[in-house]
């Protein structure tokens, strides 16, 4: 479904990521690894259009151009950036609304808003609340039920379980797994790097902006090198804070 | 006459407010004065002289200048704006001085440096309320403000437009990334700012029954105080602080003397921006975020 070759992506003179090959087919969840400052949310952006880049991404057989997120989002991609991306200064409902501004099928749109009320009863109880005054955890599911209503067929999620408490991570996470099973593709980008390749089915691992190693969820998993190096956590000091 | 007072200096406010609200939301979008709206503020309010000497109806002249000041705000985005909308925030705002002050030559030769003046004819009558006398022209004034800012309420608060509007206001990233096209939803800050600039121009022509190629840099730059005054980062602001200017000004001038006048406004101004960055609407200084 989308396919990577030689992906580069340069901050000025810094380069951040450089030579990834990744690849995601239909209906997997494929987790993207690696400490603080490895490139991970950079790629989510590249791929979501939202940078110039090198290299070359495919999505579904069409060659996506850099820094098009209009038309990547069009073309079935959303993200739920590093940080969740609420707009703090609208309501709840304006936020879900926004998250129907790409579709045509205005009516249907429209029921979908309201069948995301249903199955989220607290955004529902908070529908007219400014989006800032919700908890961390009501926050991202927000983000995520935002980023659903634009109907995506590739969703990409950047650490969604930034900064939440271990119950919610888990709740999350299950929703996580209830939108696979409903078809969707997901790439899940993380640091909590155990608990991800419990539920993905295959994971990349990023080590300074390079692909280091990738394999199925319970390669790396058991992988006791790979559990070493990458997935213990807090091992490298964080480059950069956002 | 106290009460008289207040109601001339509602009707100054009024065209205060519009004009503030124009320059603010080509601010609160892009986070740059656009200082030709003062300019189109002017051609706004020729556009309506001239419809109006045409014997053409009032409304007529409103969207005339409305529709002409928004066609070039138009192309001041797409030759002043876009090209640099990636430089220094600066490098656009002196783009956009240059537009005014182009506006400005091109009115002069156009249309002379003496003001015109609305022949007797068209000024209307006056309704006496009590003690208080309002003219036709000052309640339409007023009018046309409330139906254009409600107008303009209903656009940014309720519509799919207004949101993405606000969306790429707040944070034009994640706006992208719901697929609003940052440089349609700037073509369409600019013009509606344009078309505000445009109907406060041809208010003012009628509540002054004149125009000169300068009333744009003397009305602008209050209009200016004004949004600081009513607080940048929040647009409805202005609802409050141009009738607070318009009557501080005309109160001024009743019991001070005219000469003190901009002393009033634009001190005021400065102790807001001294005192309360935020404005008079602004929430605590905290939640002042980046607007762009
Ligand atoms: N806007 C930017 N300008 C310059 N350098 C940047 C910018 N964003 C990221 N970088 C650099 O690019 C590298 C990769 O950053 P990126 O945010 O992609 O990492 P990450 O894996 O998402 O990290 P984290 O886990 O902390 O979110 C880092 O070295 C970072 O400092
Ligand atoms: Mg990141």
């Amino acid at each position: 479904m989308l396919a990577i070759r030689g992906l580069g992506v340069q901050y000025g003179a810094v380069t951040a990521v450089r030579e990834i090959d990744l690849d995601i087919r239909e209906g997997e969840i494929v987790a993207l690894l690696g400490a603080n400052g490895a490139g991970k949310t950079t790629i989510a952006r590249a791929i979501a259009g939202l940078l110039p880049f090198r290299g070359e991404i495919s999505f579904r057989d069409q060659v996506l151009k850099p820094n098009s997120a209009e038309h990547n989002l069009r073309a079935g991609i959303s993200l739920v950036p590093e940080g969740r991306g609420i707009l703090a200064r609208m309501t709840v409902e304006e936020n879900l609304l926004m998250g129907i501004y790409c579709r045509t099928d205005r009516r249907a749109a429209t029921a979908d808003v309201g069948q995301m009320f249903e199955r989220f009863p607290i955004l529902k109880e908070r529908r007219s609340r400014l989006a800032s005054l919700l908890s961390g955890g009501e926050q991202q599911l927000l983000a995520i039920a935002r980023a659903c209503l634009s109907k995506p067929r590739l969703l990409l999620l950047d650490e969604p379980s930034l900064g939440l408490a271990p119950k919610m991570t888990d709740y999350v996470f299950s929703m996580i797994g209830n939108l696979r099973s409903e078809g969707l593709t997901i790439m899940l980008v993380e640091q909590k790097a155990r608990q991800t390749l419990k539920f993905a089915d295959r994971a990349y691992v990023l080590e300074t902006g390079r692909m280091v190693i990738s394999g199925t969820a319970s390669e790396l998993a058991g992988n006791a090198a790979v559990s070493e190096a990458f997935l213990g956590g807090g091992t490298k000091p964080p480059h950069h804070a956002n | 006459m106290l009460l008289q007072q207040l109601v001339n200096g509602v009707t100054l406010g009024a065209v205060y407010t519009l004009l503030a609200l124009s320059f603010s939301i080509v601010m609160g979008i892009l986070g740059i004065l656009n200082l030709a709206i003062a300019e189109l503020f002017m051609i706004g309010g020729y556009l309506g002289f001239a419809v109006i000497t045409a014997h053409l109806s009032l409304p007529v002249a409103v969207a005339a200048g409305m529709a002409g000041a928004a066609a070039i705000s138009a192309v001041i985005e797409k030759i002043g704006y876009e090209p640099l909308r990636d430089a220094p925030l600066v490098t656009p705002m002196l783009s956009t001085l240059g537009f005014s002050i182009i506006l400005q030559n091109i009115a002069t030769n156009m249309w002379g440096s003496d003001p015109l003046q609305l022949p007797d004819e068209f000024l209307g009558g006056r309704i006496a309320l009590g003690p208080v006398s309002i003219g036709e022209l000052q309640l339409i004034v007023i009018g046309v403000t409330i139906v254009l800012v409600a107008v303009m309420a209903y656009i940014v608060q309720r519509t799919s437009m207004g949101r993405a509007l606000r969306a790429v206001a707040e944070n034009r990233d994640v706006a992208r990334l719901l697929g609003v096209s940052g440089s349609r939803i700037t073509l369409t800050a600019f013009m509606m700012s344009g078309a505000l600039a445009g109907a406060a121009g041809v208010l003012i022509a009628i509540h002054y029954a004149a125009i000169t190629p300068y009333v744009g840099v003397e009305i602008g730059l209050k209009a200016i105080a004004v949004m600081v005054i009513g607080g940048t980062s929040r647009i409805w602001g202005a609802l409050l602080a141009g009738p607070l200017i318009g009557i501080a000004e005309v109160l001024t001038v009743a019991y001070g003397g005219s000469q003190i006048r901009d002393f009033v406004v634009y001190g005021f101004m400065i102790a807001i921006l001294l005192f309360r960055p935020q404005g008079l609407l602004g929430g605590s200084g905290a939640d002042q975020g980046q607007r762009v």
